[in-house]
């Protein structure tokens, strides 16, 4: 695999793996609170 | 006004959650979107990708919980009702036909499909298809289960025993409500799907190159996410991935806004909408772009996985996965689980179909849950046996068309257009932020009241002009090709059957407005004391 598709898929899966991390971070937090 | 307060709950945050992102998840995470992926440039279709996401798919998953739990306020949980709690105008009722309509057809076609799933599981764990090595051999298989009449494998029965058994589970849950069905499934089958979609995942990306054909797993990933940029100057890799995240979100089917009629205004929708978005697509491009694409590269190498990508996602998924399960070990389970992943996927997504439909009979004319659910059942078993016979005449690409895709994205236009433009921005901006756990930025008002809208219009405008007029001409059938002159008749009925929907649907709103009594002008009737007027409000989990 060459270093820009690796860099291209972490990049990918960061976006959507960081988005339900974030989403669901907050929604714990919340309820915590 | 409201003479029936036919209204459930959900029963905790986490599992409308689930719930929601398991209507979201479904087939297309698995199959359409790697064959998409692989055949619109790998790199330029995942930028175009995530920008939709952006712009289309999630201001649209906002406004369509926006649309249910504003309806919901008024005990309706279906999109006549809906529309019309948004816009004061004789119309509204009747534009919201469509998502009455919408979800029954692909109901009916989705469920058959989804029952093919459930019959895969079955011969992969007896190993029934194990001796059929061979890419042609598996598509034998998968032709004569699908084909009646050709029973060169499979007795004819088959097909009609996996639809019912299917059906019935499906209409046997809807038949239990939203939380003692609907949540229960949710939160029962998506921790499944995901975990049988890791394990294969992990399975799949940790196979070796195979001999005389050279290439890894790593080389299937490195096909998806190769940097290629040259595609984003094609219109068709921005519509190919426009409306792969139109699909994938299941957004324009009236489901998302029904379940989240089931909220009150104390609820969050917007946190809750990122959540169910992202989760859907963790499924979709962590793990749907790691299992059949991958695994097609391995057997075939780069160029086989193309042409089978090419020649459709069924393909890819109950053709090349099972002759991929042959040769690892423990392969009857690995097939089990791929296609109980699939049937997960499917149910969570059918079950939705069923709930406005199931609301509006409820709510309109206070049938009790169970008859209605039943009811329904039993129209979707006589036009669903009539996909399984038609199925070589193209009627299931038919509906698929009108319904899954055109019908999707009118009805995307249509709602879109009465929240923010006949609602007003500022009102359905306020809508969504009552409870809301986050703040969006103003940016957001933008995006939702013009480049949404635009790119909605956009992509509908396109592929009207492309496809349906060419296809509603039958110039062209809708996999491209042309329609055989014997299966003209039968693409005509199938037509017509869908008009004959529209037809009962608009007498049938029009009686239940008579019924009850509504006064278009006026308005619903908010009841005084929410709480007192739903006793389950009381219980509602609110974070």
């Amino acid at each position: 695999m060459t270093t820009s598709s690796l860099v291209f898929m972490a990049l990918s899966w960061a976006f959507v793996l960081g988005l339900t991390f974030w989403a669901f971070g907050r929604i714990l937090l919340k309820k915590k609170s | 006004m409201q003479k029936n307060h036919a209204h459930e709950v959900w029963g905790s945050r986490i599992g409308l959650i689930l719930a929601m992102a398991g209507n979201a998840v479904g087939l297309g995470n698995f199959l359409r979107f790697p064959t998409q992926a692989t055949v619109n440039g790998g790199g330029s279709f995942m930028i175009t990708y995530f920008v939709a996401l952006l712009l289309l798919g999630i201001p649209l998953m906002w406004i369509e919980w926006g649309i249910g739990r504003h309806g919901g306020r008024y005990r309706k949980g279906h999109i006549p009702g809906m529309f019309a709690a948004l816009w004061r105008h004789p119309a509204a009722k009747y534009v919201g036909v469509l998502g009455l309509v919408i979800p029954l057809v692909v109901l009916i076609y989705y469920t058959y499909i989804e029952s093919w799933t459930m019959a895969y599981t079955l011969f992969s764990i007896t190993k029934d298809y194990w001796g059929r090595e061979t890419q042609e051999a598996m598509v034998q298989y998968l032709q004569s289960f699908q084909s009646i009449g050709d029973a060169s494998v499979h007795g004819t029965w088959k097909p009609f025993a996996f639809f019912v058994a299917t059906l019935s589970i499906n209409i046997w849950i809807v038949s239990k409500g939203i939380s003692g069905g609907i949540e229960r499934l949710a939160k029962i089958g998506m921790p499944l799907l995901f975990l049988f979609a890791l394990i294969l995942a992990v399975v799949v990306l940790s196979m070796p190159a195979r001999p005389g054909i050279g290439a890894s797993a790593i080389d299937g990933l490195q096909f998806i996410y190769r940097p290629d940029l040259s595609g984003l100057g094609r219109p068709g890799v921005w519509l190919a991935s426009a409306g792969q995240i139109f699909f994938t979100l299941s957004v324009g089917m009236g489901t998302l806004q029904t379940y989240a009629s089931y909220l009150n205004r104390k609820d969050d929708i917007l946190l809750s909408g990122v959540a169910t978005s992202a989760t859907n697509e963790t499924a979709e491009v962590l793990l749907g772009g790691s299992i059949a694409i991958p695994a097609a590269v391995v057997f075939f190498g780069v160029t086989g996985a193309v042409q089978i990508a090419s020649s459709g996602a069924f393909n890819l998924g109950f053709a090349t996965m099972p002759v991929v399960f042959q040769q690892l070990p423990l392969g009857n389970v690995l097939g089990f689980m791929w296609f109980g992943l699939l049937f997960f996927a499917g149910i969570t997504s059918s079950v939705a179909m069923a709930t406005p439909i199931v609301a509006f009979f409820r709510e309109e004319f206070g049938f009790r849950r169970e008859p209605v659910a039943w009811t329904l059942g039993a129209v979707v078993l006589v036009l669903g046996v009539l996909q399984i016979l038609w199925l070589d005449y193209g009627v299931l690409d038919e509906w698929d068309y009108w319904a899954g895709t055109f019908g999707l994205a009118l009805f995307a236009v249509v709602e879109v257009i009465v929240f923010m433009w006949i609602f007003r921005p500022e009102n359905a901006w306020n809508s969504i932020h009552e409870g809301a756990d986050i703040t969006l930025p103003r940016i957001f008002k933008f995006i939702m009241t013009f480049v949404t809208p635009a790119y909605l219009l956009f992509i509908f405008c396109w592929w009207g002009y492309e496809d349906a007029l060419p296809i509603l001409a039958m110039d062209k059938s809708p996999d491209g090709g042309s329609y055989a002159p014997e299966a003209e008749p039968y693409i005509l009925i199938s037509r017509l059957l869908i008009v004959a929907f529209f037809v009962v649907f608009l007498f049938l709103i029009r009686l239940a407005w008579k019924r009850n009594a509504y006064d278009d002008r006026l308005g619903f009737t908010e009841p005084e004391d929410e709480e007192a007027a739903d006793p389950h409000i009381a219980e509602q989990v609110v974070v």
